[in-house]
């Protein structure tokens, strides 16, 4: 009988030819959703898209962006916030 | 946009910083300073404040840091590492005689260790002498 796990989709799929020429699927964990901007939600840029865990392991550059609300907010977003304080 | 013009920056790692129009450049570009860096700046990347400073163009970073404190903004320096040099890469006729010398070091130590141990089984013989 298959585990439980590999009979779920919560795990990815791969189909891989072994060096003896058999045929495998293995089994991986899926990639999580891409960061979002918290106001129009669209993808936000140069944040790497890894389960939490092993984002703490990458340095700070690769987690977030070097500007106010980097990593939070998109670059638009972070515009019209700025332009609406100064106003 | 005029010289003195008081800006905040929006875009980049300088976002949400209040800035100087110190000179016009090209086209679309000036020359800015204040609590951001001194740098040649793209005018869409700043937006315009109601606020004008009296500078001359092209004026001193001191100036600026002057006339920033009459408006109670307190700019601060940072200042750069001085350079420290690279350690060079020696050739490999250089670099085996090194290694000789690195043995020695290591011959060296445990004769020390073996000259630590002798004064230990001595004091042990002292110590019963006075019981």
């Amino acid at each position: 009988m298959v585990e439980g796990k590999k009979k779920s989709r919560s795990l990815k799929r791969t189909v891989r030819k072994t060096p003896s020429g058999k045929v495998k699927t293995h089994y991986k964990r899926r990639k999580p959703s891409a960061a979002k901007c918290a106001e129009c939600k669209e993808e936000l840029q140069g944040i790497s898209r890894l389960r939490s865990a092993k984002l703490r392991n990458l340095p700070k550059c690769k987690r977030t962006v070097a500007r106010p609300f980097g990593g939070n907010l998109c670059t638009s977003c972070t515009r019209n916030l700025i332009k609406q304080k100064a106003r | 946009m005029e010289v003195g013009r008081i800006c905040i920056k929006i875009a980049g790692r300088d976002a949400n910083k209040k800035c100087v129009i110190v000179d016009e450049l090209d086209k679309g570009f000036v020359m800015i300073d204040g609590e951001t860096r001194r740098r040649k700046c793209n005018v869409n990347h700043i937006e315009p404040t109601e606020t004008v400073i009296e500078i001359t163009k092209g004026a001193d970073h001191a100036v600026i840091v002057a006339e920033f404190s009459k408006m109670g903004i307190e700019l601060v320096d940072k200042k750069s590492k001085p350079k420290t040099e690279r350690p060079k890469r020696q050739k490999k006729a250089d670099k085996k005689p090194a290694k000789v010398a690195k043995k020695k070091v290591v011959k060296e130590a445990p004769k020390k260790e073996v000259k630590k141990a002798e004064p230990k089984v001595e004091e042990k013989v002292e110590k019963p002498q006075p019981m």
